[in-house]
């Protein structure tokens, strides 16, 4: 088993068909990314990083090629599998942080062990998580637009931290942070990486990229460097 | 254990609070429509009913043959039952009361004042056995009669009044009756005898008058026991109308039915008419369901994007439709047992039956519709979030 990665592209294409005729957003692909490392994907807007994230996030399928995540061909799933994998093997970092405006902090966190286990959490760890990104207990009660940008980070990353995920899919995590705050959480990633985690990250920003092992760059919806 | 699918759909009515409730009221007013309309059918068939059914042990009888003047060609003179076909239909019924009734029209003159109205010519005996004397007493002399309700007030007599039966005729001296009594009212009588605007005179002084001796408009059955309305009609009919046709047999319960189903046949059109409102309440709930699902497209993108299943979503979003559904069905319950009740004392005047079951029950049913009208409108809306491809709702902003 451990011969397959945790993910693998094989000459995967994505083609938009859009009025204007054809638009290839990824252009025969083939990639492996083992579990536990930290991969920063990289190139200029257009370039396909955003489509290559819903592929990786199986929000999408290739228009062809296969994609295999922790072992399985996604476009064999059925779309309950794939939601199924999207709440359990894969935790996802918004920019926007993309939190449930009606649910608290707390509950924003709380939500896919709902999603998972059918029940309300009574075993407090969607509390346990909460607090080991460093989120403020006091606040845990406030509605994510009552927080600050960091704070809403802290609490997506511990909503994408709370099912246990191998993998983490970072989409621009610290664009629209302020710098200091951004080192802050990518600190808070680096150190999930450390205890494990298969952390991949989409920036511009070439000092956040540092933080990464392994950079991909993409051009015109092809690898140019890996 | 609270369904957080639950408590979004309850936070999401409650952030949008002015227009779920004016979207409830369409419900309301939909509820209260049809609820209340139910109730006025079902209360004015109860009261019909109950008026009508008093004198529903009665078999009515008449004559089926024309007996007409002996020279062809000639108008129609007169018809009725004759005094042998009285005796069989005596012999027929057995243990019942049988009433032979004289009928007629006239014209009579009270003081100075002309009047028309019905005559009946009863066996002063049998005259007790299906009417009520109110005021004053039986008939004892031969020119003694009994006045209804309505002629009595009408024309301001009282016991002893004097009044002039017949065509008003300078050649001719009318016969002249006193009143005796005044019968209580009877409203619509189902017996056929109607007689509120009549005078009922002793049967002697009607065929000393208007001749007919032994010769009967009507003849009625009163029965002892319901139950046996049928058999002692085919009693009768096998004895009388053993050759031919010879009377006609009615009983009231008939025209019970063909009232009762007319009523019934109305309460459902003021139904529909009511049920309207509903579907004008329904087209409210569908708009603001559909507002909701279009505001918060980039909420359902994160909760599709994030592991949600599609049913969840539909959950919601039903959930959503349902508790505007309980909000309007709830208030418009209450207000259509106010509306309701002002509705039915007003347009019947009766309430005796408005918290009988089978007017209540209308409650209910109205509120149950309510809900249903709201889940069946939320359901395209709920399909509609539940179908989104999570990365263009995503984009949304």
């Amino acid at each position: 088993m451990n011969s397959i990665p945790l993910i693998r592209l094989v000459d995967v294409s994505k083609v938009y068909h859009l009025e204007s005729g054809d638009f290839t957003a990824l252009n025969h692909i083939s990639l492996d990314i083992s579990e536990g490392e930290f991969v920063a994907l990289m190139g200029p807007s257009g370039s396909g990083k955003s489509t290559m994230m819903n592929q990786l996030g199986i929000l999408d399928v290739p228009s062809t090629g296969e994609i295999y995540i922790a072992g399985k061909n996604v476009a064999k799933m059925t779309a309950l599998e794939r939601t199924h994998m999207r709440r359990d093997v894969i935790g996802y970092i918004f920019q926007k942080f993309y939190l449930i405006p009606l649910l608290s902090a707390y509950e924003n966190v709380e939500y896919p062990l709902i999603l998972k286990y059918k029940k309300r959490d009574t075993t407090g760890k969607a509390a346990a998580v909460l607090k080991s990104v460093g989120f403020d207990e006091e606040m845990t009660t406030h509605r994510p637009n009552q927080l600050s940008g960091g704070q809403q980070q802290r609490v997506a990353i511990a909503r994408a931290l709370v099912n246990e995920p191998k993998i983490l899919l970072c989409d621009e995590p610290t664009g629209n942070l302020d710098r200091k705050t951004g080192f802050q959480i990518m600190d808070i990633l680096a150190d999930l990486h450390k205890h494990g985690k298969t952390v991949i990250l989409v920036t511009h920003d070439p000092k956040i990229a540092e933080y990464a092992h392994r950079t991909i760059q993409l051009e015109d919806g092809k690898v140019v460097e890996s | 254990m609270t369904d957080i699918f639950f408590d979004l759909s309850v936070r999401s009515v409650r952030l949008n609070f002015l227009r779920s409730i004016l979207a409830s009221i369409g419900i309301v007013i939909g509820v209260v429509a049809i609820t209340s309309m139910g109730m006025l059918g079902t209360n004015m068939q109860l009261s019909v009913k109950q008026q009508l059914s008093s004198d529903v042990n009665t078999i009515m009888i008449s004559s089926d043959v024309v007996r007409t003047s002996s020279t062809a060609g000639t108008p129609i003179t007169s018809q009725g039952i004759d005094k042998s076909t009285l005796n069989d239909i005596r012999n027929a019924a057995g243990q019942n009361e049988v009433i032979p009734i004289h009928r007629t029209n006239t014209q009579f003159t009270i003081g100075s004042t002309d009047g028309r109205g019905s005559i009946y010519g009863l066996d002063p005996n049998d005259i007790t056995k299906f009417l009520t004397i109110e005021q004053g007493t039986d008939i004892k002399g031969g020119s003694d009669v009994l006045v209804g309700p309505n002629i009595a007030n009408n024309f301001n007599m009282n016991i002893g009044s004097r009044i002039k039966i017949g065509q008003d005729n300078v050649s001719v001296t009318r016969p002249t009756v006193r009143v005796a009594g005044i019968l209580a009212a009877r409203g619509f009588a189902s017996d056929g005898i109607n007689t509120d605007n009549a005078i009922i005179v002793p049967d002697t002084w009607y065929t000393d008058h208007y001749g007919d001796k032994d010769l009967y408009n009507q003849v009625n059955v009163i029965l002892q026991n319901i139950d046996t309305i049928n058999q002692t009609e085919a009693a009768i009919d096998e004895k009388v109308n053993r050759k031919t046709d010879i009377v006609r047999i009615s009983d009231a319960s008939s025209r019970l039915s063909g009232i009762s189903s007319t009523l019934g046949t109305i309460t459902t059109f003021i139904l529909a008419i009511g049920s309207i409102s509903l579907v004008v309440a329904a087209v409210s709930i569908f708009n603001v369901m559909m507002m909701s699902v279009n505001e918060r497209v980039q909420e359902i993108g994160i909760l599709l994007s994030i592991g949600t299943e599609k049913g969840e979503v539909r959950r919601m979003f039903l959930y959503e439709a349902f508790i505007l559904g309980i909000i309007g069905a709830c208030v418009g319950g209450v207000f259509s047992l106010i509306i309701g009740y002002t509705v039915v004392s007003a347009m019947i005047g009766n309430t005796a039956y408005f918290f009988l079951p089978e007017s209540i029950i209308y409650v209910p049913y109205g509120m149950i519709i309510g809900i249903v009208v709201c889940i069946l409108s939320g359901l395209y809306p709920a399909w509609r979030a539940s179908n989104m491809d999570p990365i263009d709702a995503l984009r949304n902003e």
